[in-house]
């Protein structure tokens, strides 16, 4: 099972384990990590859930789809190139290890 | 799964008067949260659940907390619908009909037609200098944009405004009026004869909306769940937008040092937006029905148990949102939940908060030159001269009437 660090923005951390094939944002909700409010529940519709991927582990994470890609113009922190919306962002055995930053803001 | 009419065995039974929450739901919300956060409420016929942490974490389990309320107000209004729907199926209709409705699409496709409505209306009353801004311009204004966005090329926005009254009336027609009734289902036809002919240009010119969305979906979709789905938009499209609107306008205008640091940072309309649809949500609550047994709030609901998530209760709760009471931009931002949450997160938030937080204030205040309450407005938040608060299911001012120098 992947295990995946949130960095939070007070500077602490929080490692979580979930199944490959979890949606990122499932497994930051489930855990209860600060910071990822998800309100729309996974559906790509709120923008409640983004994340800024390690730089260094941009390109495994891979690019964002379609509909994320337009909802990420409309994050409350700003969007840069490692954004991602968690709930978008599946989980796999070759993402274990993954380092994301929770954003200042989400709403 | 029949809904059990009768209080969950070992819940509080609370009586709640519906006029007094009409006038003014707050102070019994307050006293729930504190004593009976899970309370069966016979008036309204369901348990109100209205402590912040217990809603979120209802509408996080749409697998227990369903959508699917047997004999509920909204069913009987508009027939089976996205909203009373749960995953596949919910799935299916709102893929179909979000598209339009998305933030780029707000920006590229509507946003400029929304603008120049708001300067027609405008034009209309600027000369006057007086004007009630919830009936001369924001219900105007935001019906017009709903039927745009829907696709309603024929119908006006007065038809839409008054579909949307007589279907919001019956969505909230707890004490069961048959006048209301009747109304709701004039409305309703009206609409499905209107959808029916918009369906039929959509389907030969796809324009990009809401309408035309849902007939070129991937996954098919049957006329008459467009109908109704249509119906549904309709109901919330208006009264929501419309509120925030009135309600964010009014709280500015009773105070005066905050609506100056609002003008000199356009950015903070943005605020103004979410801690007004925070401080008075236009839905107050929408209902739910277990699908299992299950706790929450410490009452151990048996499946069939009918339950109202009460958001307007949970976006003043004291232990996450400090002062809830007040109305105060600057508060630490924290989620609030009147756009509710999960699956059914609201399909108009993105169109809403372009239309209200991009045009609506900036117009009004702009070009309403020394604009304020009318005389006899009192800095009250709930009564004045100028204006009523009002609802309880819905909620939002019944009028804003107010004055400026006409040029
Ligand atoms: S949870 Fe809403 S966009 Fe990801």
């Amino acid at each position: 099972m992947p295990t995946v660090i949130f960095q939070l923005p007070d500077g602490t951390e929080r490692k979580v384990t979930a199944a490959s094939g979890t949606a990122l944002m499932q497994a930051a909700v489930s855990n209860g990590v600060p910071g990822i409010v998800a309100e729309c529940g996974g559906n790509a519709s709120c923008a409640t859930c983004h994340v800024y991927v390690d730089a260094a582990q941009s390109e495994s994470a891979g690019p964002p789809n379609d509909v994320e890609d337009e909802m990420l113009d409309f994050t409350a922190s700003e969007r840069r190139p490692t954004s991602r919306l968690s709930c978008q962002l599946q989980l796999s055995d070759a993402l274990d290890g993954l380092v994301v930053h929770v954003p200042e803001e989400q709403v | 799964m029949s809904p059990l009419t009768t209080a969950a065995p070992g819940a509080p039974v609370v009586d709640l008067d519906l006029a007094d929450l009409r006038r003014d739901p707050y102070p019994a919300y307050a006293e729930l949260r504190r004593t009976a956060p899970l309370a069966w409420v016979p008036s309204v016929g369901r348990h109100l659940l209205t402590r912040y942490e217990d809603i979120v974490h209802a509408e996080k389990l749409p697998e227990v907390f369903s959508s699917r309320e047997e004999g509920s107000l909204l069913l009987r209004t508009v027939g089976p619908n996205m909203l009373r729907e749960d995953d596949p199926n919910h799935r299916r209709l709102r893929s179909a009909a979000e598209p339009p409705t998305r933030p780029r699409q707000v920006r590229d496709l509507w946003a400029a037609s929304f603008e120049r409505t708001a300067h027609e209306l405008l034009d209309r009353i600027a000369g006057r200098g007086e004007a009630d801004l919830i009936a001369d311009f924001a219900e105007p204004l935001v019906a017009a944009n709903l039927a745009l966005v829907l696709g309603l090329r024929t119908a006006s926005a007065e038809d839409i405004a008054d579909w949307s009254r007589a279907m919001m009336a019956g969505n909230s027609n707890y004490a069961d009026d048959p006048d209301i009734w009747l109304r709701a289902e004039r409305a309703t036809r009206a609409i499905e004869g209107a959808v029916a002919e918009a369906a039929e240009t959509a389907r030969r010119e796809p324009d990009g909306s809401v309408i035309s969305s849902m007939i070129h979906a991937a996954g098919p979709v049957e006329l008459a769940e467009i109908q109704n789905n249509v119906k549904v938009i309709i109901g919330g499209g208006v009264n929501e937008p419309r509120d925030v609107f009135g309600v964010g306008a009014w709280a500015l205008l009773n105070r005066p040092g905050v609506l100056d640091r609002v003008l000199a940072d356009p950015a903070s309309w943005k605020r103004v937006f979410e801690e007004t649809a925070r401080w008075v949500s236009p839905i107050g609550m929408y209902p739910r029905q277990l699908t299992q047994e299950y706790e929450i709030a410490g009452v151990t609901l048996p499946a069939g148990s009918r339950v109202a998530l009460v958001i307007a209760s949970g976006n003043r709760d004291e232990a996450v949102f400090e002062r809830a009471d007040e109305f105060d931009i600057d508060r630490p931002h924290r989620p609030h939940l009147a756009f509710g949450g999960g699956p059914h997160f609201c399909m108009g938030a993105w169109v809403a908060r372009h239309e209200v937080s991009a045009i609506a204030w900036p117009l009004v205040f702009s070009r309403l030159k020394g604009l304020r309450l009318a005389e006899g407005a009192t800095a009250s938040d709930s009564d004045s001269a100028a204006g009523r608060m009002d609802g309880w299911v819905f909620r939002g001012l019944t009028s804003l009437n107010v004055t400026w120098q006409a040029a």
